[in-house]
This record gives C-alpha cells, structure tokens and sequence, in this order.
C-alpha cells in the first residue's frame, strides 16, 4: 500500500500486543448501521508512474499565461520569479514542518515568519504585522470585523473601486451580524467618490475601506481619504498591493489604520488564484485586536535570542468564542516565500521591476492610444493597469483570445456604469513584442 | 483593618470610605499564571455589578474582569499596565486595579468576606 | 552570522538583476504619491540561499522527524504530489481565464468534488475555504442562511466541552451564542445532558467524530435524531476523518454539512503552519447555499456556474487553494478505495499499539478502544514532580515532535498522541521506548525534563517577556 510502512508481519504483531486479532475488532463501537459493506466506488489506485501520466495530461490542457500572451490582472499578477526562489521555499524543512507551537524546534520557521513580519512593515511603514491571513479578500474582511471591534461601532463605509470579490466576501463575513454595509460609488474619474463618502460618513461609522492602486488600476487619494474618516473619528482600512509599494508612498504615511491586501504579487505564481496570503499590518494602538497568528522575538533561559509564538490570548486556542478571529492555519510558507522573494529581489531589484512595469503600461498604452476606436475614460495615476475602452469591446476581446492574445478582463459584469470597458495589466514579464503584438492584433480587429 | 470582600469570580474589593479598591486574587493569578498584559477601563466608566470592567491576560489564557460592586471608576493603577508582573507578585497590593465609586451599598454584604471565599476556593479546586 | 536576522545581513550595492534594467517611467505619478526611499537589504543569492539554509537546519518537520500530534494528522507528504502541483500548466494560469484555456484545472476540482463525495457520502463540495476554520465558517453560514430561509429563529449553537477551539470561535463569528456541552466520565457527549440543552433556538451542534479524546462517539444517531427532532443541524469537524476512511461515510452519521482538512487527512503538506485546504461538503438541502462558483460538467465540457441559488457569496477570491486542491487529487489517484481503507486500518492499529504499549505507566483518558489517536493524562507524572510539559519538551532531545498538549481541556496534564498510519513500527517502538525512558528519569533524574530541551537550537524560551515586551519587527 503507498506510503504506509508497516508489513503484515508489522500488524500482527501490533495486534496481538493490543489483544486483538484483527483490525475489524478496532472499529466495534461504530454501530453496524453505518459500516460501509463494500469498498468505496472509486478507482483502483494506480501506480505513480499512472498518476504522473494522468495528472501531466491535464496540465497540458491548460494553457499558460505566456502560452496566451495574457495582460490579466484584476488582482492576479504575473511578476517576474527568480529561481532560487522555488529553490529555496521547497526545502522539506519549511515545507513539511507543523505549525511553530513548539518553538525550540521551529526556530526556522519562527525567524522565517518574524522577518516576513518586518518586510510587510518596512513596505507599509506600520508598526506591526501579522503571520498572514488567507487571501487579501478574507484578510479585508477580518480588518473590517477589527475596525468594528475596535470603535464599538456599528457601520462601515466600502468603496465600489474595492475589488469586486472582496466586497463580495465581506458581506459574507459580516452576515452573522447587524452591522450595516455604506456602498461608496465611483466618480466618473474613477477614483472613490469623495463627496458622496463625506455625505455618508458619520459617529457611527467604524471604518473607511478602500483599495490604492484601486480595482480600475488608479492610485487614490488616500490622504484625501484619511481625511474624510479621521473628521470622523473612524479607521480607515486600506487594501492595497504589496509589490506596488515598491515605488509608492507608504501607506503608514496617510495615517491609515490598518493596511491589508493579498501578498500574491510578492513572489507568488498565478496558481489559477491560490494559495497565496493576505498581509495585514496595523499601528501599535491596535495589536491586541488584530487576527492572526504572531511571532515575537524574546530570548531563551541562556539569554540567546529566541523566536515563539506570541500574543496567542487572542487566538481561538486560548480565547476560543471571544477571539479576534476563528484562525488556525494561514498561509504561512507562502508568506515566507514573499520574504525570500524580496531577499532575492532587494531594494534595487523590487524598484527595478515595479519600474517596469510603469515603463511597460505606459508603453502599451501609448500605443493603444494610436489605435482609431480606443478610448481611455479615466485620466488619473495609475501603476500597472489601466482602462480602455472600444465599441463592443467584449467581442474585441474573443476576436483577439483566438489570436492567443488575452487582451484583459471585461469590467462590465462589475460596473455597468463602464460598459465596453476593459481592465489590462501590463507588468514587467511582457516583452516589447509582447505588447507590439497586442497593439497589432487590437488595430486589426477594431479597424479589420 | 480595612474590610475585603471577595466575588465569586475572584476580583477582591478593598472597602475604603465611599469606594472599593479592586483587584484579583492570588488564587486566580496562580491559575493565570504570568500575567502578560492588563486592560483597564478610563476613569469616569459607569459599572454595573458583575458587568466587565477589563481584562487580565497570560500567555496561556485570558480572562475577564468583573466589576464587584456597581458605581463609577474614580482611578485606575496607572502604571499597571506597564508592569503586569505586579498583578503575580503582589496581587492585593501593588497589582491593584482599578477604584470604584459605590452606589449600591447594598452590594457589598452580597460578597463574600474571606474565609467565605477561602472555602470557595478549596471546593473549586476540586 | 548564523543567528543573525536577514536585515543584519547584504550591503547596498549588492543587486541580483534578475530583470533586465528598466527605463524608469514615473509619467503621469506625482511625487507626492511616490515613496522617498524603501529600506529593504541588499542581498546577493548566495548570501539568501545560506540564510534560508541555515534556517531550515533549526526547525523540525516530518521529512526529518516523527510528529506524533495528536489532532494533526503529520502523515508523510508525497513527493510526486509536490512535483505535480508544480507543473506549469496549474502554476502559471491566470483564475480569469477564459474557461476553454483551463479545461484541466478545472476537471480537477470537478474529479476532486466526485471522489469527496462518494468518501463522504455528501451531495456537494465547495473548495473556497482555505482552511479547516475557514471551512467551519463557511458550513456555520450555510446553515445560518438555511434556517433564515425557513424563517426560522435560532441563535444558539452546541459545541462539547472537548471541542477543538476553532468550533466556538467559528460559532461566534457567525453571531451564535455558544452553548457547551459537558462529556461523561468515559470522555463521550453526555446525550442526557445534551437534551436539554437542544431547544427551538437551537441551531446546529458542532462536532468532530472520533472526538477530540480520540474516541468515537458511538451515539451519533441518537445525537443526529435529538438534534434533527428540533429542527437543527449536525456540522461535522473533519480533523478526525482519518481512521474513517473507507469506513463509514460522514452522511451516514447523519451530518448535513461537514469540513474535511485537506492538510491533514489528506496528506498535502502543513508548509510551517499552511497553506492547507478546508473543502466543505453538504446534503442535498444544503446544495443552494454554497459559495459561488460550483464547477459544472456538459458534455464533456467543464465550466464554472455561478447560479447558485441562495449562495452564501464569497468567502475569499477566486476558488480557493488550487495548489492544494492537486495535491489530494493526486493522492486520490495514487491511493484509491483499497489504499484509503489501508490508512483507516493502519492509523487505528498504530494508535492502538501505542496506547496498548504505554498504558500501564501513562494513564490513557479512557478504556475504551481509541481510534486514530489517543490521550493519556500524566497526573501520576505530576504527581512525581514532572508535568506533561516537561515530559513532551524531553522528547526533543530523542528528536522526537511533543505530542500536543493540555487539550482537549477536559483531560488534566493531557498528552494527545497521533502517529498516523504512515509510521512504521520500528518508529512507533523507539517512541514508545522513549517515552518509558522518560518516565524512568522523573525519579532518576528530574532535571534532565526540567532543562530539556537541552540539544535544540534553542533551549525553553521566555515566551512571557515576548508577550510583555513584544518585539514583533526588527
């Protein structure tokens, strides 16, 4: 049998030290009615050479990315990966260990995650940061339960420019509860309405959320925004993406209160959209509030430095109905690939790639911007993604597909106010030809 | 000699004029064991009996902080939460908690006084 | 330099170039919005290839060490599954792809729902929860949404006092009052106990079976009926489905709504402390409340339906931990029905042995036949001046994981002990031995549990001046 050890020679005398002669003997106390009577309906297990074929060829039904000369973002980036990178994060040692409750033992581990830790605070500027949390949708949602906790209020204001799947997912987290969920539309600029937020903002609003590059690919005014929500006394929650911090002011600078996102773009594969983390960072005031798991460093009874687990009175092991949050696992090696990944990229090489992709976008759309047909409805800053538009642009975007080439994601299913509207992300893994052959493709298919 | 009474969720008062000093017990931060960190309530709070006042935490558990009497929070051991070890080394001196303004007075003879409470804690440690 | 923290390390100056150099385009950007300055080190490969070097050789995991963790599940993790999961074709595919580009991603999740559901018994699977705690949300919200549907007003949820601390927390985010129900003597719910506590607002009861002593619950169907009767619904903590496998199925016991974690039964690897998999499964009933999307098949062609009725809407992004979701799909393959009934068997022997082997110097918390995993209580060890504490760090110093501690809550100086089926006898032995030896040095030599662990990289670490003085950044 794969994987298990023990011969019949094994068992036999296992069994007889128990005092049974079979295993059946074990299972008595489950009552006959529920004991299956034959064996399960699937297939015979095959052998490892059968998997790999097996598992191989439905790998290769799928194209990749590159294979399709993709410029899909939308929360999902394609970012240069060095190898060490896979190299590094696959040691069995990272890979196949337990959760770090014993720290002697996991003082790897433990160092790992407290470096993950200060890189998040060091691309934010906030105090503190957690071990990680799922994705940066259910990481929003737990920094929104934690701005209600925090406040003891009872509404909170979001940003329709907030990823569409976030939004979704943290009215599903606040389902069990009476808070009330404000909806902050989008300006014709594409940015958070202002005016609309401060006209809705009052002392019963717990927190302001809202997403910098935001879903349209435009940099907020998050100081603005700062603004709006401090009149207030209320938090304001940031959702943003971590490898663009690389070039943009930090967060911390606008005095946002808690920061999250999903850490995916930090050295994360596609992976067809998981696993990757979500990152949260938050100022000093709020730690005791804040989810997640925590590594501290301290020292041992010899006064060495030492890494543990710590501030886990707030966790549900300790706490259990009045912690801050249900989690247990999180995406801890993912998150510890992040630290390797910025480790590998460095000052200069993150600031390098994120200049990229600046030079890249624009690039693109400067050549898109020749194209009779195309429009560009939002003017902003923007980092690596930006909207176009063109008549009928979700047939543009199937002529093109056949042509290998996917153009970008139709944001009409989310906004239909931005109907024939389409999001295109442009990083730097896209070649001159890359980009030529989009432009290319685009002219044909607009101008035949 | 000042009067302590006990609650049966091991907070001690400390009657002293129109207020009672509180705090908890040695029995409960030797069930806590060290105590990491203290949250108190801002002077002027309004409590009612048995409502939380705070909370006490290890590194192994956390507990809730009940108020023993019902009144108002006319100071707090601010340099306690600094110094959350005081609550383990001297529970009923040092590691007081917080004061409050009685305004029931009544409560009081509704708590235990101590070998009520000595007793209490010999049965629930069973 | 070998405890040195990576920020000590690197010097400006040193770049990798991993991409080719850029020209800088900041067009458009305000300088306000741009950053002064990022303080990151300066790292050349090899420095980082030696540092995370350096740092693996400090901590434990299965491929070095026997994890005898009660509650986890620490069996083997497959390499070819770690290989598979690594193909470019799962790795580099965007979620927003158009649906005939990942036709065999997709037919993945779809053979995964299949084969869950005929191990499970249960009509439907979501794969959206990335964890097993994120999966008891999501089934606490189903049945949340499915009681509000019937217009019916329950507020209440009963977890057993030996419940994992993820259940009453998941209860409470859900907006539950939690109700805790006490276990008898012999470490099963307490069903008399039990009815009356179940009432009009009850709405679920939250259980893991075997529980948390290892021990199964063996009145399940009276549970479910006291449960059912009232008009609530049964959750099921898959933690424990190891030594069910090929078994029984979940559905039979009479769940409506159950999490199974992927990291643990089903082998994919725990990664320091995730990424695993919480895939949900449900009843007919509990089919309309799923998260959207649910991968459909017709005619040979998979998609993605987002039409689900009364959906409880998103927990997170995307469809959940796809790197996962291949792992155990692999697994499945390489296992089948005869390889999935091997690990139930063998999980039930192993535990079995050990308990058989240690009982007449550890106390186990019951004589009942255990499961898949047991717990012994050391009160007779503490008594002698050594606390299951001291006793689980001097197993380090036989490079050996503690078993976990102090839980279930309900058993005094508790020591729960799993060693999963993928343990070879030869292992099991030298735990054993160990584990006499031990108990032999509390007379003998008491210091050597008090100071251990003396051979980690570390020795017992001051994890109250961490709580106190917390230093959580460098």
């Amino acid at each position: 049998m794969p994987y298990i050890l023990n011969t019949d020679k094994d068992r036999q005398e296992m069994l007889k030290a128990i005092g049974v002669s079979s295993p059946e003997q074990l299972y008595s106390q489950l009552p006959q009615s529920i004991r299956l009577k034959q064996s399960l309906d699937l297939p015979r297990g095959l052998s490892e050479q059968q998997v790999k074929q097996t598992v191989e060829s439905l790998a290769a039904r799928n194209s990749t990315a590159s294979q399709l000369n993709s410029f899909l973002g939308a929360g999902c980036y394609q970012h240069y990966l060095p190898a060490a990178l896979n190299f590094i994060i696959s040691q069995p040692a990272f890979v196949t260990a337990y959760t770090p409750y014993q720290p002697e033992i996991s003082q790897g581990a433990l160092q790992a995650i407290y470096e993950y830790q200060s890189y998040i605070c060091r691309l934010t500027g906030m105090d503190v940061s957690n071990a990680s949390l799922f994705d940066g949708a259910s990481g929003l949602a737990e920094a929104a339960l934690m701005a209600l906790r925090v406040t003891a209020r009872k509404k909170i204001l979001v940003s329709s420019a907030l990823h569409p799947q976030y939004r979704q997912t943290l009215r599903t987290y606040l389902r069990g509860f009476k808070f009330k969920i404000c909806e902050i539309g989008v300006d014709k600029q594409g940015f958070t309405d202002i005016g609309q937020l401060r006209g809705n903002i009052d002392e019963d609003t717990a927190c302001v959320i809202a997403q910098s590059p935001n879903f349209l690919g435009l940099i907020e005014d998050v100081a603005q925004l700062s603004a709006a929500a401090k009149a207030k006394n209320a938090l304001l929650v940031l959702s943003c993406d971590g490898f663009s911090l690389a070039v943009l002011k930090e967060p911390a600078h606008f005095g946002v209160d808690i920061v999250c996102g999903d850490g995916q773009s930090l050295g994360g594969a596609l992976n067809f959209g998981g696993p990757s983390f979500g990152f949260m960072a938050v100022k000093s005031d709020y730690l005791r509030q804040m989810p997640g798991r925590i590594v501290g460093r301290t020292e041992d009874k010899d006064g060495r430095p030492a890494y543990c687990l710590t501030l886990q009175a707030r966790e549900q092991h300790i706490r259990r109905e009045k912690a801050t949050s249900n989690i247990c696992s999180n995406q801890s090696l993912n998150a510890i690939s992040a630290a390797v990944y910025l480790s590998l990229m460095g000052s200069q090489g993150l600031q390098d790639a994120a200049q990229a992709c600046l030079f890249n976008a624009r690039y693109l759309q400067k050549k898109m911007a020749g194209i009779a047909g195309v429009s560009f409805p939002f003017s902003g800053r923007f980092f690596h993604e930006f909207i176009w538009q063109a008549k009928d642009a979700v047939k543009i975007l199937k002529k093109l597909y056949r042509k290998d080439i996917i153009a970008g994601l139709a944001v009409e299913k989310y906004y239909p106010q931005f109907n024939d509207c389409v999001l295109t992300c442009c990083t730097e893994v896209k070649s001159r030809q890359d980009m030529d052959d989009l432009a290319a493709q685009l002219e044909k298919a607009l101008n035949g | 000699m000042s009067t302590v009474k006990f609650a049966k969720s091991h907070e001690w008062a400390r009657v002293e004029g129109d207020a009672v000093v509180v705090g908890i017990t040695d029995y409960a931060q030797k069930q806590l064991g060290d105590i990491v960190f203290v949250d108190l309530p801002k002077a002027g709070t309004a409590l009612v009996r048995a409502g939380q006042f705070g909370t006490v935490e290890s590194t192994k558990a956390a507990s809730e902080l009940y108020a023993p009497v019902s009144g108002s929070v006319v100071e707090i051991n601010k340099d306690l939460p600094l110094n959350p070890q005081w609550v383990n080394e001297d529970p009923m001196g040092k590691g007081w908690m917080i004061k409050i303004k009685i305004s029931k007075v009544g409560e009081l003879s509704d708590l235990m006084d101590e070998t009520v409470y000595k007793d209490f804690v010999a049965k629930e440690a069973h | 330099m070998d405890n040195q923290v990576i920020f000590e390390k690197g010097q400006r100056g040193r770049n990798n170039s991993y991409i080719a150099k850029p020209k800088i385009d900041y067009q458009g950007i305000p300088r306000d919005f741009l950053r002064d300055s990022l303080d990151l080190p300066c790292l050349g490969e090899l420095e980082v290839v030696r540092h995370y070097a350096g740092l693996a050789r400090k901590n434990f995991s299965v491929d070095t060490n026997f994890y005898p963790l009660g509650s986890c599940t620490m069996k083997y993790n497959p390499k070819i599954n770690e290989y598979l999961s690594g193909l470019s074709g799962f790795c580099d595919i965007h979620p927003d792809q158009p649906q005939d580009s990942v036709q065999g991603a997709l037919e993945v999740l779809f053979n995964l729902e299949q084969m869950l559901c005929e191990i499970t018994g249960m009509k439907r699977f979501t794969f959206q929860p990335s964890s097993g705690a994120q999966g008891e949300l999501t089934g606490m919200l189903m049945i949340n949404k499915c009681h509000q549907a019937n217009k019916s007003k329950r507020n209440k949820v009963i977890v057993p006092d030996s419940a994992h601390g993820t259940n009453p927390a998941t209860a409470a985010m859900c907006g539950y009052e939690i109700v805790v129900v006490p276990s008898t003597a012999d470490g099963l719910v307490d069903i008399e106990k039990l009815k009356r506590e179940v009432e009009e607002p009850t709405a679920a009861i939250m259980l893991t079976n075997p529980n948390t002593l290892g021990l199964f619950e063996e009145n399940i169907l009276d549970i479910a009926r006291i449960i059912h009767d009232k008009g609530g619904l049964l959750y099921y903590d898959g933690a424990n489905f190891n030594p069910l496998l090929g078994i029984t199925k979940i559905s039979l016991m009479g769940f409506d709504v159950i999490h199974l974690n992927l990291h643990k039964t089903f082998s994919t690897p725990h990664g320091c402390g995730g990424p695993g998999a919480g895939a949900v499964g449900v009843s007919e009933r509990l089919a309309e409340f799923l998260p959207a999307p649910v991968v459909v098949k017709n005619g040979g062609k998979y998609s993605f339906d987002y039409r689900v009725k009364n959906s409880i809407g998103r927990v997170r992004s995307f469809y959940g931990n796809f790197g996962v979701l291949v792992r155990a799909y692999a697994y499945l393959l390489r296992l089948g029905s005869e390889g999935l009934l091997a690990v139930a068997q063998n999980s039930v022997i192993n535990a079995n042995y050990i308990m058989a082997s240690l009982k007449d110097i550890y106390q186990p918390c019951s004589a009942r036949t255990c499961m898949h995993e047991v717990v012994f209580s050391c009160v007779k060890q503490k008594e002698r001046g050594a606390s299951a504490l001291d006793i689980a760090k001097r197993l380090i110093d036989f490079d050996i994981h503690p078993p976990t501690m102090y839980f279930p809550m309900i058993v005094k100086e508790a020591l729960m002990v799993e060693p999963t089926e993928t343990e070879s006898k030869d292992t099991l032995d030298y735990f054993i031995k160990c584990m006499r030896d031990i108990d032999k040095e509390i007379d003998a030599d008491l210091a050597k549990l008090k100071d251990a662990p003396s051979s980690a990289a570390v020795k017992r670490v001051d994890d109250v001046k961490a709580a106190r003085s917390p230093n959580l950044k460098w």
